[in-house]
């Protein structure tokens, strides 16, 4: 019988804010009149949403914000009731929702990992006896008598998460807490979820941003779409599919269709006017095949001299993972320039990353290093198989080298 | 009824952290602490001490500043858990949001949290009782029931007031308005004895005047003060005749007013 099962969850919230007493009162009495006048719109958070997950499964729930991951957590969790349809959860549960959400500033460490305990459910005796483990996890030892409010926000987020892992269900539901903390205890953290999720064979339902933890951590996925679950199975199948969904979504985006460049950062001395991609026959095309050669043409104006300039060229995934870089400084080419309009060629010689979407990213530099202008995501980058056999290229990993492979030994192989 | 009373059970560990809580929060970085709950009681029995030495009121013996502390300790005891019990759901949206329990346990917990401060005064009584040489007599084993008592009646409007405030937040700024109005309409600054003459004995009202003082002892907190009192100072056992309207009433509203509470409690999250 499995542990959870959702059937045709549906929920809805009315748009808008609560209504004055008078309005309430006046529909109510037209109600019981028999002539609903209420025509509020209403939005469905969640439609008519089906699944059921077995005991030891780990989910992860993905999605764009505003899908419904979190609406339906609340679910699960019995937070909120559905508009239609039914859930049963066969077992208790343990919800992470935003670890923290019971930490109290006014109360000290320890009086808040008994507070939270008893909000959470756990028995004082456990908590009594797994006090230790959970100062020592937390690495407050020091601070465990000082009042919350004096914490570090980092500080807080660890307490929380501490607790809350401590926790014995046999359902844990998370949300968008994995990455507690500075990047040491993130690591803690993932290693104490895997530990959770592996050794103990607990049911696990998690929902996150963070597509390639989530794809390291569970059995399965569903992905998410306007309050329904458009996609449902393997982590690498499905969150493959949610890149290219957001991949497609960067693609289409205005700003890349009109051509305008909006910086993260510019101090007013460079405006890019325009930046353009050749692939390796020298066509104007946003992209070009696996180890095959990549050209940036950036056309930019300065309002005064630069002296030796850097200009650095990279590309990165939609989750902003930097997988290339490049710069004008290591072959030492960098001329000093006179203000006006200038254009900068980088032929990226050998693309060495798998068939997959990426955005570009440019930066200018002064001779000191000091950032005088940088964009990222200024124009998607699609790199296909090119030459290659795409079927025969392993379906991890971001960039492909040439391999020389060797055997100890020939191997005869059988002629048909 | 019967799964409040288990939940009750089930959540007590939850109810007392969370009591400890609101205790810690409120009193912690104040120098006076806990004391500061006895000041209302103890500056209000003194106004009305020095009131009643310009208007008079008959207090059939008993020391008007004791006869009316006694009043004053379940009478706060009362408002204050209401009043609290009330905004308790509304003032923890944050758990709401993120972690389902009995949502009951928040108004369970505003009680709780009162009971510790009414302790308290009870040291404050005690002290009086022993400067007017009262002796405490067997009839003093009331007192946990009529608090009891006094706790579900402030239960029965926090069921419905909490709900209510989850929608509209005008019920957490009425409430105490309403309760304080109330207190005039209880045995506080005068003793039900008063009424009583007044009314049964002296037909004040005329006609009306048996009716007029059923429809005031309809008011439960009119017979928990006067047992109060009775108990504790006279040494003699409540008079049920004046608890039995009060007693029917809330016999009848605590499972509407819970029922209701439940009902609500489904969108709580979604409204808070």
């Amino acid at each position: 019988m499995p542990i959870i099962e959702v059937k045709h969850l549906t929920k809805e919230y009315n748009l808008g804010a609560v209504t004055g007493i008078k309005d309430s009162l006046r529909h109510t009495l037209a109600k019981i009149q028999g002539k609903d006048t209420w025509k509020r719109e209403r939005f469905k958070a969640l439609d008519d949403v089906n699944f059921t997950i077995e005991e030891g499964e780990v989910v992860g729930i993905i999605g764009h914000n505003g899908a419904g991951k979190s609406t339906l957590l609340k679910h699960l969790a019995n937070i909120t009731k559905p508009t239609r349809g039914e859930v049963i959860v066969r077992g208790s549960i343990a919800p992470l929702i935003e670890v923290g959400a019971g930490v109290n500033p006014e109360l000290t460490g320890r009086e808040n990992i008994f507070l939270n305990g008893a909000i959470l459910g756990i028995p004082k005796k456990v908590i009594q006896s797994k006090l230790d483990e959970i100062i020592d996890f937390s690495e407050l030892e020091q601070f465990i008598d000082t009042p919350v409010k004096r914490y570090s926000s980092g500080m807080t987020v660890k307490l929380g998460f501490s607790i809350a892992t401590s926790m014995d269900a046999e359902i844990l539901i998370v949300d968008e807490v994995l990455a507690v903390g500075d990047i040491a205890f993130q690591q803690k953290c993932i290693e104490r979820m895997e530990k959770m999720i592996k050794n103990q064979g607990r049911t696990v339902l998690i929902v996150g941003h963070n597509i390639r933890q989530l794809e390291r951590l569970c059995t399965r996925v569903m992905l998410m779409d306007h309050g329904a679950i458009t996609n449902d199975g393997l982590p690498r199948k499905v969150c493959g599919l949610f890149f290219k969904q957001a991949q497609e979504k960067t693609f289409n985006r205005k700003e890349h269709t009109e051509g305008k460049i909006t910086p993260q950062r510019d101090s007013g001395i460079i405006s890019v006017n325009e930046v353009e991609l050749f692939n390796s026959d020298g066509i104007k095309q946003n992209g070009t095949g696996l180890h095959e050669a990549l050209t940036v043409k950036v056309t930019f104006s300065c309002t005064q001299d630069l002296e030796r300039p850097e200009i650095v060229i990279g590309l990165h995934t939609a989750d902003f993972v930097h997988v290339l870089s490049v710069s004008n400084a290591l072959p030492d080419i960098r001329p000093s320039l006179v203000a006006g309009t200038h254009v900068v060629t980088c032929q990226l010689t050998d693309i060495p990353l798998r068939p997959f979407s990426y955005s570009l990213r440019v930066a200018f530099l002064d001779q000191h290093r000091q950032m005088l202008w940088y964009a990222e995501n200024i124009i998607p980058v699609l790199i296909t198989a090119g030459r290659y056999d795409i079927t025969r290229l392993p379906e991890v990993g971001l960039i492909d080298v040439n391999a020389n492979w060797a055997f100890d030994k020939e191997i005869a192989t059988k002629k048909a | 009824m019967s799964t409040t009373t288990s939940n009750l059970f089930a959540y007590r560990e939850l109810i007392v952290a969370l009591a400890r809580k609101n205790i810690v929060v409120r009193y912690k970085q104040s120098y006076l602490g806990l004391l500061l709950a006895v000041l209302k009681p103890v500056m209000l029995m003194a106004i009305f001490t020095l009131v009643r030495s310009f208007i008079g009121i008959e207090t059939d013996g008993t020391p008007y500043p004791i006869l009316t502390f006694a009043a004053l300790l379940p009478w706060i005891f009362f408002q204050e858990s209401a009043s609290e019990g009330v905004s308790s759901v509304t003032s923890n949206a944050a758990l709401i949001k993120k972690i389902y329990f009995p949502r009951e346990v928040f108004p369970l917990t505003a009680m709780v949290t009162k009971l510790v401060e009414l302790t308290i005064s009870f040291f404050i009584l005690a002290g009086l009782m022993a400067y007017y040489q009262m002796m405490p007599t067997i009839y003093i084993l009331w007192v946990p029931l009529i608090i009891l008592y006094t706790m579900i009646i402030a239960l029965t409007i926090s069921f419905f007031g909490a709900a209510i405030n989850v929608y509209y937040r005008d019920m957490s700024q009425l409430l105490p308005i309403a309760l304080s109005l109330l207190m005039y309409g209880s045995p506080v600054i005068y003793p039900l004895s008063l009424v009583r003459k007044k009314l049964l004995d002296e037909q004040m009202a005329g006609d009306w005047s048996n009716q007029l003082y059923t429809l005031y002892t309809l008011n439960p907190l009119a017979g928990i003060i006067d047992s109060f009192q009775r108990v504790l100072l006279k040494g003699i056992p409540p008079d049920f005749n004046a608890l039995l309207p009060g007693f029917i009433l809330i016999s009848v509203l605590l499972p509407i007013s819970y029922l209701f509470f439940k009902r609500a409690e489904n969108w709580f999250a979604d409204i808070i």
